[in-house]
Order: structure tokens, then sequence, then C-alpha cells
């Protein structure tokens, strides 16, 4: 088995998409071309992506490139990435080449999506226009 | 433990590599961490080799050795690649914002960080890049 992605349906500005199996040199390509259309934007833009790692095993330096990629896009337009339940071999590459801050990791999607309510109320809150 | 696998140092041979060294060390009950170590390992300086160390043409093997010794596991990577030395390449800044950083370099990084030592030699006409990984006794299936 290589790598299996599981895109949900969009909710809000927010895009979880699930990754199974190996993200490695062979499958990187896969992941960027599933990701490109979420990074492209959108009306309005995804400005959450929610990589949920709990079905994925294995993970090389190209898959860090593409999950590097994806965050750069994200940030450059105030976006965030967010990384939920890595397997102990994915937080130990992690961790090794920092690639993801700790303060993006989460160990449910519940949690994830509980940080991201907040973030948006705050967002909400602070804008009197919307 | 005395294993030797040979491939073309090819990206598309290289599953056939790591499928190959995980079946082996699964069989001599290495623990699960180590094998996922080994492939990543395997999997980096392949790569690279395929990557950079070749001249268009040349017929690329790369021959991969692994040895299980007391508390270390040793890999020996030697390729006919032209001279290439991974460890003379710049260490990734890990500490510059991530949104800033270069995406490369990361492989060699990750095989220094997992390895206790690596060491590089050019040997006549092989790259032959030595990985030393530490084996605690309960990641040895060959511990009594």
């Amino acid at each position: 088995m290589h790598l299996e992605i599981q895109t949900a349906p969009r909710s809000g500005t927010t895009q979880r998409v699930a990754l199974f199996g190996r993200l490695d040199t062979h499958s990187y390509p896969q992941l960027d071309a599933e990701l490109a259309p979420v990074l492209d934007g959108g009306d309005p833009p995804v400005m959450s992506l929610v990589l949920d790692l709990a079905g994925l095993n294995y993970i090389s330096s190209a898959g860090i490139r593409s999950i590097f990629k994806a965050r750069k896009a994200l940030t450059a337009r105030n976006g965030k990435l967010l990384v939920v339940n890595p397997q102990p071999q994915i937080q130990k590459v992690f961790d090794v080449v920092k690639a993801v801050p700790m303060s993006d990791i989460f160990t449910s999607v519940a949690e994830a999506d509980a940080y991201l309510d907040m973030v948006q109320r705050k967002v909400v809150s602070g804008d009197e226009d919307e | 433990m005395d294993i030797r696998l040979s491939v073309p140092a090819e990206r598309e041979r290289l599953d056939d590599l790591t499928v190959a060294i995980a079946a082996v060390m699964e069989r001599h009950a290495i623990a699960q961490p180590v094998i996922d170590d080994v492939v990543l390992i395997a999997e980096e300086v392949v790569c690279n080799a395929a990557d950079y160390g070749f001249d268009a043409g040349q017929e690329r093997e790369i021959v991969v050795a692994i040895r299980a010794a007391e508390a270390a596991l040793h890999l020996q990577f030697r390729d006919n690649g032209r001279p290439f030395d991974p460890l003379a390449q710049p260490a990734p800044d890990l500490d510059a914002d991530i949104d800033e950083r270069p995406v490369g370099g990361l492989g060699v990084h990750l095989v220094r960080q997992l390895a206790r030592r690596v060491d590089y030699v050019r040997d006549g006409a092989y790259n032959v890049l030595d990985v030393t990984l530490d084996l605690t006794p309960s990641e040895t299936g060959d511990a009594p």
C-alpha cells in the first residue's frame, strides 16, 4: 500500500485532508496534486488546512517538503496548517527537522476544531464590518 | 544478521530495496522503530545518490550492507557514481523562521540525526557511506 488521501467536504474556510499509508519520494506528487486546488484558494480561499495523520505510517524528507510547501502557501495569506495525530515515526521526523511548530500539532481532530473555532471567534469579534 | 542487497540506484527501484530491507529486519525481529529509521535512511541516501551521483548513461548500482553487532546496527551504502560526499552539504538552518526556510537539505540532516555516526569515504571508483545506529537490547531479535 502506498498513499491514500481523503479530502473531506469543505467546511467554511476550513479544509480537512486525511492521509493514510506512506508519504515519501514516490507518493508526494500525489499529495501536491491533491492540495493544489486547496492552496490555490477558491472564493473565499481556504484559510485553515487540517492534515489528519492518524493513518499515516511513514514520512520521509520528500513528504516533509510537500507539507512545507503547503504551509508556506497558507501562511502567505495568513492562513494556518494544522497537523492532527501524528504517529511516532512521523512525530520523530517532525521533531528532527522542526517541520511544524509544536503549537500547530494536535492530538485529535476535535482539539484542532476547537482551536480553529476559538481563532474564528476572535477574528469575527475583532472585525466590526462583518 | 549480516545481509547485502544490491539494486540499481534509481528512484523507481527504491521500493524494491526498502521492502527487502524491512522484510529481512522483521525476520530478525528488529523493533519497528529501528526498521522505520533504517528504511528512512535508505530512502534519503539512495535518492541523493540517484539525483546527484551519476553521469547520464552510466550504469548505476548501489549495494547496501546491514550488519547487527552488539549494541549497534551498521549500514553501508556503496555506489559507483561520481564522487559525492553528502556530509559536505551545508546543514539546513532549522532555527530560521519555518516559513522562510529553504526546503532542501533535510534528507541528509535526518540521516545524521537518526544515526549515532555517519562517515563518508571515496574508495577508488566508489562512494562509501557508513551509518551506525544504536540498538538497545530490546530492539535486537538476536538478544538472548
